[in-house]
């Protein structure tokens, strides 16, 4: 039984995942048309810039997201980052974001848009910059989120907070957020013609049931005729008025209600994409998790949960490791997802993301061991101009997730001269100079004789994470070396560890269809480092 | 059986009163009452000038109720005027009590109109449209998803209406927010059926399977005819009128396409907005001035509301087309029937919490979404379920060695839970909430029943909570408000050491406060065995450790004794047990009716009382006696007031 619900939920995933590829039909009615922009000294018009954040909760398996290696404009994007490799140049990714130490889970929401875990008394980012650009928008903001609330900590559930640092609630339905924003009677003419209509049919069949009833039935059809001369009323004094851009409402598609996560998740996702389009609002934070979250994901074929899984290195076995691979590949779907949704929209002479600045990623970064250092942060769209992006930023210091905000602020005319612990911006995002990371320089080689072999080189996992056990080793002008090897030999090397450093490996080697092979390792040194870590799961 | 009420003789069987009205009661009326009702002035439309004598008293005996109503309150008199002395009003209570105790025959009440309340309204539309409507949430272990249901999370709660009950709704007036959100669920429910995901319940009510990749605008004008007949006399819980589906099918003519569909859905949202569906009653057939038995739809609609908080299913509305419903065997054979199905759930989830207050359960434990929370707010409910449905008699709901635990409520029951099944966890599941188990009571100490069930003795924490709780809710003993001049529960005088039960024998020399603590505080206190955590402290093995000895005796107001709260509780189950019984009959007859008792509701609770008494009935016994009982099955209705203007328009 329950391998055939499997079947179906999964079938309903992939028709939901298809569904997103179909173009909306209203896509380019609005180019050139909408004048919805700000005018500047010499008259043109400037599209307002959006601010949208998607938070990825429990942080990342850093073998697998983590670059090694790269440099700016010269980056090989790892295979975590698969999913949304194709917005390449419409992105800025991070790197060594975040604080020194460890983080528990709530103090890592709290710092993704507070940009410390104890700026706890003033407002997020966001809602700085929502009070700065929604000036003319029918909704300041809108806070979303997956799931309900997560108790044992309770600020695990948050990542945008008011003015005195209180928690703002967050909606989690996506019909509800499109009725709230497109189905308002109050805004939609074709809705008050339609429920006039209505009220005066139903008034009429009342009216029939009036003849036959007794005192008490008088009273109770009094009561309800009276509810309905109300809303009568209420209708007739509402103005019309449409959205700030003049789109019709009523063309838009209301989303399904989704049957798992997944279509609950792209229906918001939808949602998003129409409300930023239409200017009905500029800010939307939307959590794609609580962090700590025990949500199970039976829908990818997962029975444990994801907090369980994202404890890797504690709970180590081959199977959880594919387990949360998938679960945190989905994450990055929704964020190709998401990209994919605000490229699909024409916004004044270009596409919605290009007057976007959406920032995704974690508030910790290994999700094992909390660690708070090389925080998963990503930086898309051109933010009107002002973000450059198709580049790497591997900045040679740690630097706290305040600086970003601060940036972020300044982007949207925030004048402020700190924000949490910085005072300065963070460079680089427009593309000025900053102070790259660079490695220490090895050499790469392989040596190999009679099913032996040693090389040297940067150990990285393979890009299709359905084979995550499989390992290359890149050497330079050559190509890259696999390392295909037992459980025993992953474990006993702790050949995980290694992942992104280079080292010196020597073991039994084959040659498969021109490819070599390293099928048992006999010895690993690390060129920088400690060569024996200790084992994973000891 | 019809009878003109005019005809009704109200046979009162005349005691002659101790106190004669006329030299006893009505001199204290002149000297008091008089001035501001009747003599200068009629206030608040009372008027006791033309009440001279006894006959004329007895006329009137809505106006003793609410004399009763305020010297117990003690509204009346005001303060800048006359006071009553003690003496003088316990003459007067104890004769118009005595007046109001004389039996009076029953009768049914006015008939009455009702909206669905927020939890019916959900539950019909869920049997209407075959699925629930929900906030798209994901749930998660240890996550608090809050409401789940769209109905519930978009509707205003209702309060409770004058009987205690929300369903009882007369009292909350149809406000235009609530039809701004009737106007919202409509259109997702009807979007919901015309997707995909609705198609299993589109096709059932089509009367033709269709498959997902069949588009609803594809649907012919025979298909969309049925459709709307099916619909309708399924929301409207009884057939469609001849005219109404001549007018339905005049609105769908020569239409096509969506231009048919947009008329489908128009109609189907005008019958979902109609008064006729949001409220339970208008469309029941009968004459205006006569007492009757209620039509079979409508009787079949009170059955399923009452045991399911529903519309009737397919079974009820054939027998109700049939007629077959009004035999008193078929209403028993469809009480069992009834309760076997999941829907008589409600019955613990809304008549039980709201009878004995267990949402404070879930307020207490609203942080703790884990296995102890989940443990406390469903043991109780799950216990009620198991004595409603399986032919348990009504008195273990205080005595009973059955109960329901989780993992962690297990721990408050000893040695018995040795043989609950192990409690499985699957792997990579890091904390969860466990299921209840039935559990056998055979070692386990101070336990078995309500009223020292965990849950129940943490929402009540303290004596006086605990016997306040039992006397309302369990013994059904309307205690007045506190008196306003209420004086805090003394200190300890300088240099003794009294205990908490102590000070409260001194509260008691208060007259004022003793009229409410004589009873309350011998209950209370019984309860001493248990602390704020739901412990027992008084078992074998935990009694050792107590530093001092915890005194949990006490006298009733009626003179009887007891050491314990086991002895107490043996007292419940004999000579408190008709109370007990009447209190329960009177409580589910309330939620059977949804409206608050009449004294001509008395001869009723009275004879339900004596038979379940008489057999140790069953829950299920009440049920039926309720549901084959006269208040429930005949009505009154009242004559429109302009009714022959009405009637010619």
């Amino acid at each position: 039984m329950k391998s055939r619900n499997w079947r179906i939920d999964r079938r309903t995933f992939l028709r939901g995942a298809a569904g997103a590829l179909v173009p909306l039909p209203f896509i380019n009615l609005m180019e050139g048309s909408a004048d919805n922009g700000i005018r500047n000294l010499a008259g043109d018009t400037q599209p307002p810039v959006r601010f949208m954040t998607l938070f990825k909760p429990n942080g990342v398996h850093p073998p697998s997201w983590n670059i090694n290696g790269g440099m700016e404009n010269d980056f090989r994007m790892s295979p975590l980052m698969k999913p949304f490799a194709k917005h390449k140049e419409d992105l800025i990714i991070l790197d060594n974001m975040g604080d020194f130490g460890f983080s528990s889970h709530s103090n890592s929401t709290r710092r993704f848009l507070s940009g410390h875990h104890n700026n706890r008394k003033s407002a997020s980012v966001d809602q700085i910059i929502a009070d700065k650009i929604s000036a003319g928008t029918t909704h300041r903001s809108l806070e979303l989120t997956t799931e309900g609330l997560f108790t044992n900590q309770i600020d695990c559930s948050y990542i945008s907070y008011d003015k005195k640092g209180g928690r703002i609630p967050r909606e989690s339905d996506p019909q509800l957020v499109f009725d709230r924003l497109f189905r308002n009677p109050l805004r939609d003419p074709n809705q008050r013609r339609h429920i006039s209509s209505l009220l005066d049919r139903v008034s009429n069949d009342a009216k029939a049931l009036q003849r036959i009833a007794g005192a008490e039935d008088q009273a109770t059809l009094d009561e309800y005729f009276t509810a309905v001369r109300e809303t009568e009323k209420r209708l007739e004094k509402m103005a019309p008025v449409s959205g700030s851009k003049g789109v019709d409402f009523s063309s838009l598609v209301r989303p399904e209600s989704g049957v798992n996560l997944n279509e609950q998740v792209e229906a918001m996702l939808d949602v998003i994409a129409m409300a930023l389009w239409t200017d009905s609002t500029r800010c939307i934070s939307y959590m794609l998790g609580n962090s700590n979250s025990r949500m199970i994901f039976d829908f990818l074929g997962i029975k444990k949960q994801h907090h369980y899984l994202s404890h890797f290195f504690r709970n180590f076995s081959r199977s959880n490791i594919d387990s949360l691979l998938k679960i945190s590949l989905w994450h990055m779907e929704k964020f190709d997802y998401l990209l994919s949704k605000l490229k699909s929209y024409k916004d004044h002479h270009g596409r919605l993301l290009d007057h976007c600045v959406v920032l995704y990623g974690s508030g910790m970064g290994h999700s094992d061991n909390h660690t708070a250092q090389r925080i998963p942060i990503v930086l898309a769209g051109k933010g009107g101009g002002q973000l450059k992006t198709g580049r790497y930023l591997r900045y040679s210091q740690n630097q706290e997730l305040s600086r970003l905000h601060l940036s972020l602020l300044r982007m949207f005319g925030v004048e402020s001269d700190s924000f949490a612990n910085s005072s300065s911006p963070l460079p680089g995002l427009g593309g000025g100079s900053f102070d790259e990371y660079r490695e220490r320089p090895f050499t790469s080689w392989v040596k190999s004789e009679q099913g032996k072999m040693t090389v040297q080189g940067r150990l990285r996992m393979s890009d299709n994470l359905d084979e995550a056990k499989v390992f290359y080793m890149d050497i330079k002008d050559k190509p890259p070396v696999r390392i295909e090897i037992g459980f025993g030999d992953f474990h006993g090397f702790n050949v995980a560890y290694h992942v992104g450093t280079p080292i010196t490996l020597s073991g039994n080697s084959s040659e498969r269809n021109g490819q070599l092979v390293i099928t048992r390792i006999t010895e690993i040194k690390s060129v920088f480092g400690n060569s024996k870590p200790g084992k994973a799961g000891g | 059986m019809r009878k003109c009420l005019g005809i009704i003789v109200l046979d009162f069987i005349l005691v002659v009163a101790a106190t004669a009205f006329e030299k006893d009661i009505r001199p204290i009326l002149e000297n008091t009452c008089l001035k501001c009702h009747g003599g200068e002035k009629v206030k608040g439309k009372v008027d006791f000038s033309g009440i001279l004598n006894l006959e004329q008293a007895e006329e009137q005996l809505d106006l003793w109720e609410k004399v009763v109503d305020v010297l117990e309150t003690g509204d009346m008199p005001p303060e800048d005027e006359r006071q009553l002395t003690t003496g003088e009003t316990r003459t007067i209570l104890d004769w118009c009590h005595k007046e109001l105790a004389k039996p009076i025959e029953a009768q049914p009440g006015i008939f009455q109109p009702r909206r669905l309340s927020a939890p019916e309204y959900r539950n019909t539309l869920r049997s209407l449209f075959g699925f629930d409507l929900k906030v798209s949430i994901a749930t998660a272990e240890q996550t608090l998803s809050g409401e789940q249901s769209l109905v519930l999370k978009l509707l205003p709660i209702d309060p409770p209406g004058v009987s205690g009950f929300v369903n009882d709704t007369h009292g909350t007036k149809l406000s235009p927010i609530l039809m701004d959100q009737y106007l919202h669920l409509s259109d997702a429910a009807l979007e919901k059926l015309f997707s995909i995901k609705g198609r299993k319940q589109l096709s059932f009510l089509m009367g033709v399977q269709k498959s997902e990749a069949w588009k609803p605008y594809d649907i012919t004008l025979e298909e969309a005819n049925t459709l709307i007949s099916n619909f309708i006399s399924r929301a409207l819980r009884r057939p469609i009128k001849a005219k109404m589906a001549t007018q339905v099918s005049k609105s769908l003519e020569r239409k096509i396409g969506e231009e048919l569909l947009k008329a489908i859905k128009f109609e189907m949202k005008a019958i979902l907005m109609s008064p006729a569906f949001l409220y339970r009653g208008l469309l029941m057939e009968g004459k205006p001035g006569i007492q009757q038995s209620v039509d079979s739809f409508e009787l079949a609609e009170r059955l399923s509301y009452f045991l399911w908080e529903d519309r009737p299913d397919d079974e009820l509305t054939e027998l109700a087309s049939s007629g077959e419903i009004s035999k008193p065997g078929i209403i028993a054979e469809q009480v069992s029937r009834m309760l076997l199905s999941p829907n008589s759930r409600s019955l613990a989830e809304s008549f039980a919490v709201q009878w004995l207050g267990l949402a404070n359960i879930d307020d207490m434990f609203k942080n703790d979404p884990g296995d102890r929370g989940h443990g406390m707010r469903t043991q109780p409910r799950d216990f009620l379920h198991y004595l409603f449905t399986e032919e348990r008699p009504v008195m273990e709901l205080i005595d009973s060695r059955v109960t329901f635990v989780n993992q962690s409520t297990s721990g408050f029951y000893g040695k018995d839970r040795q043989r609950l099944a192990r409690f499985p966890k699957p792997q990579g599941v890091e904390r969860q909430r466990t299921m209840n188990q039935r559990l056998e009571l055979r070692e386990a100490e101070g336990r078995g029943g309500i009223l020292t069930m965990p849950s129940i003795l943490i929402m009540n924490r303290g004596p006086i909570l605990r016997g306040t709780w039992m006397l309302r809710r369990i013994l059904g003993v309307e205690l007045g408000e506190p008196p306003a001049d209420v004086p805090p529960i003394k200190p300890s005088p300088r240099g003794q050491k009294l205990s908490f039960r102590e000070r409260f024998a001194v509260h008691r020399e208060n007259a004022s406060c003793s009229r409410c603590h004589n009873k309350i505080d011998p209950l209370g206190f019984a309860l001493d065995g248990y602390d704020n955590n739901g412990r027992y402290l008084l078992g074998e093995a935990q009694k050792k450790n107590l530093k001092t000895p915890i005194d949990t005796s006490g006298q009733l107001p009626g003179g009887e004794t007891f050491e314990d709260f086991e002895e107490l509780k043996a007292v419940f189950m004999t000579s408190q047990r008709e109370n007990i019984v009447r209190n329960i009959v009177e409580q589910t007859l309330t939620y059977a009716l949804c409206r608050e008792l009449k004294r001509f509701d008395q001869s009723t609770v009275n004879t339900i009382t004596k038979n379940l008494c008489r057999d140790n009935g069953t829950w299920k016994s009440l049920f039926t006696q309720i549901a084959n009982s006269l208040p429930f099955r005949e009505t009154f209705i009242q004559n429109a007031k302009h009714e022959e203007s009405k009637l010619e328009d």
